[in-house]
């Protein structure tokens, strides 16, 4: 399964998944809360640091996961120089990095059946108003199973059009895609009915 | 007998998928009318069948079929080469039986007034007539097939690629769509497990990890591959 | 039950891999991803509780750490960028969506369903949408505003289709049409 958790091993790897979420969370907090350019510099520059401990390819693969922010970076950058406000567009610029930056460094020190069991552990309240968080676990792992039969399928479909068409598929597909994979979900629900289901807890 | 028909021509293919060779420098040339293709799962069969139809593109080399180069002309490639795959709800788009079969007929140029016409015409051609107005979705599994079949042919391709076409069908049904199949003047190459379909045909070429093992005339190649198949032992099965 | 739970999951799947489908380009040079179309189907077929979990159950994923969004995005990052809004507005949107198909009981599904699509698709998640946008970026609603206008044109496309498809389904498979069980 394709997740974003980096083969390469970090010091952060280790660290429990709840402590690091939490640290995360105080970290973006106190980063939207300064406003300073020295305090954002600063901040950027720690977290670089944090990247690099673990050496060169894994901030090279950090590096890659802030592409989707550059345009924004690029856009306020640009308004705020338009705007003659250069020091407010860097302060924006540079919290937004370093927020993206730190969030994305433990989504990619931290394994996603850890994430899953910290997800469980917070909606373990909720059983005491009798909501059974179970199904829940049960249902990320179907979500996991579908996605790449689904995949799978829809490719088929979309080659079988390319077959009898120069064009590329249109939306057309989109209907057979949707029924094989209802029907797939319908087999799915059986096998779990045949195996005891949810109603027998 | 084997008559001259148009030439399939694989020139130095290379097939790669990330860093795994599927298929190794073929070169082939097919002008029988019947082609099979056998070999064990993971052989290049599947993905050869595709490089004739033009939906995957080779990494070295060209494909042609009578002359087109079927990958990247694409437009000429629909009407020379058509291609059957193995489950007909992987390959059925459009809810009705008309809709299904007046959609090639569609892409190649017709007026919507020509496909609906050339999609009765082929369903008339079956005895099927009736079947126009259908939802796909309440024919069975082999009536199913026989829509993509006529999908395929109201194209009128001069080669067709069937690849394992009669996979969890009954017997009576395989032979049905069997006697279809061998009454089409077309060029027909068939990727299949099941040799005794084979048996009839001109040439039978054995693929082995994306390389040709032996190619030759339809009996000769089968005893040289069932001989192969009865020597892999249980730790070499595609366990 | 089993049902449910499946259709649920499957829906979050099927957000996931549109998200997968190449991107469009309108005439205006605007990219469009199919991923907004899941959004407003989980809200049209499922109905507005189920689709708003289908939807968090697709969001739980992206942070969680799987790359489920347009462009292989996902983990923590993309809550705290300028997309979040948008993110927090995904399932508002379904809810909405729903809402409005399972209120609009005796109106044909293909009408209801585009009416619902529309408005949870556009105005709800455009204004989470454009708050996030605002806050992250320390801009004005009405500066982040200009900035998402040119994708609603393909939206509406994406509206037509998901209430197509929506129409279609309750023909073929009513009994996965949970909105109108």
């Amino acid at each position: 399964m394709l997740t974003l958790t980096s083969e390469i091993r970090t010091p952060y790897h280790p660290i429990r998944a709840g402590a690091k979420l939490a640290l995360l969370c105080a970290a973006t907090v106190g980063l939207f809360m300064l406003g300073s350019l020295g305090a954002m510099v600063a901040a950027n520059a720690a977290v670089a640091a944090l990247y690099l401990v673990p050496g060169r390819p894994f901030a090279r693969d950090g590096l890659r996961l802030l592409k989707p922010v550059w345009i924004f970076v690029a856009l306020v950058l640009a308004w705020h120089v338009l705007t003659h406000d250069t020091r407010a567009g860097l302060v924006i610029a540079l919290r937004l990095t370093a927020a993206v930056a730190l969030a994305n460094l433990v989504t990619m020190t931290t394994r996603f059946d850890d994430m899953v069991e910290v997800v469980l552990w917070l909606l373990s309240p909720l059983r005491r108003l009798g909501i059974r968080t179970a199904p829940i676990g049960f249902a990320i792992v179907l979500v996991v199973r579908f996605i790449p039969v689904l995949l799978a399928k829809a490719r088929s479909l979309i080659e079988a059009w390319r077959a009898r068409s120069p064009r590329r598929a249109g939306w057309q597909v989109a209907l057979p895609i949707a029924l094989v994979a209802i029907d797939d979900a319908e087999h799915v629900a059986e096998a779990l009915r045949a195996r005891g289901g949810f109603d027998t807890e | 007998m084997e008559t001259a028909t148009d030439p399939v021509c694989l020139e130095g293919v290379s097939v790669r998928f990330g860093s795994r060779k599927v298929l190794r420098d073929l070169t082939l040339t097919l002008q029988s009318r019947r082609v099979g293709i056998v070999g064990r799962n993971g052989s290049g069969k599947t993905t050869l069948a595709r490089l004739i139809a033009g939906l995957i593109a080779p990494d070295a080399g060209r494909v042609t079929v009578a002359g087109v180069d079927v990958c990247t002309d694409r437009r000429a490639a629909i009407r020379t080469v058509g291609i059957l795959f193995q489950n007909p709800d992987h390959q059925i788009i459009f809810p009705t039986v008309e809709e299904e079969l007046a959609f090639g007929l569609r892409q190649l140029g017709r007026s919507k007034a020509e496909a609906r016409e050339g999609a009765r015409a082929m369903l008339a051609r079956f005895g099927r007539d009736d079947w126009a107005e259908r939802a796909v979705d309440g024919l069975s599994q082999g009536q199913r097939h026989l829509v993509c079949l006529m999908a395929v042919l109201a194209m009128e391709p001069r080669v067709i690629v069937l690849d394992e076409p009669f996979a969890g069908l009954d017997i009576p049904t395989i032979r049905a769509l069997r006697r279809y199949l061998e009454a089409l003047p077309v060029t027909l190459i068939q990727v299949s497990h099941d040799i005794a379909a084979l048996r009839e045909y001109d040439r039978v070429i054995w693929l082995e990890g994306g390389k040709v093992a032996a190619d030759g005339p339809a009996d000769e190649t089968l005893a040289r591959y069932l001989a192969a198949m009865e020597e892999v032992d249980d730790a070499d099965a595609d366990l | 039950m089993e049902r449910q739970i499946t259709l649920i999951a499957l829906f979050a799947a099927l957000i996931a891999v549109l998200g997968l489908v190449p991107q469009f380009t309108l005439a205006s040079g605007v990219p469009i991803t199919a991923q907004g179309m899941g959004i407003m189907l989980c809200g049209t077929v499922l109905g507005a509780r189920r689709g708003a979990l289908a939807v968090l159950l697709f969001l739980a994923l992206v942070a969680l750490g799987l790359p489920l969004l347009a462009g292989g995005r996902g983990g923590l990052g993309v809550f705290v960028g300028p997309t979040v809004g948008f993110l927090v507005g995904f399932p508002i949107a379904a809810f909405v969506a729903g809402w409005i198909v399972e209120r609009m009981r005796n109106t044909p599904i293909l009408t209801a369903a585009f009416i619902g699509a529309v408005i949870g698709g556009i105005p709800v998640m455009y204004v989470f949408g454009i708050i996030g946008m605002s806050v992250t970026l320390d801009k004005t609603f009405a500066e982040s505003a200009l900035l998402v206008t040119p994708f609603i044109p393909g939206d509406l496309i994406k509206a037509g289709l998901a209430a197509a498809l929506t129409a279609s389904l309750l023909k073929a498979r009513p009994a996965s049409v949970l909105s109108r069980g």
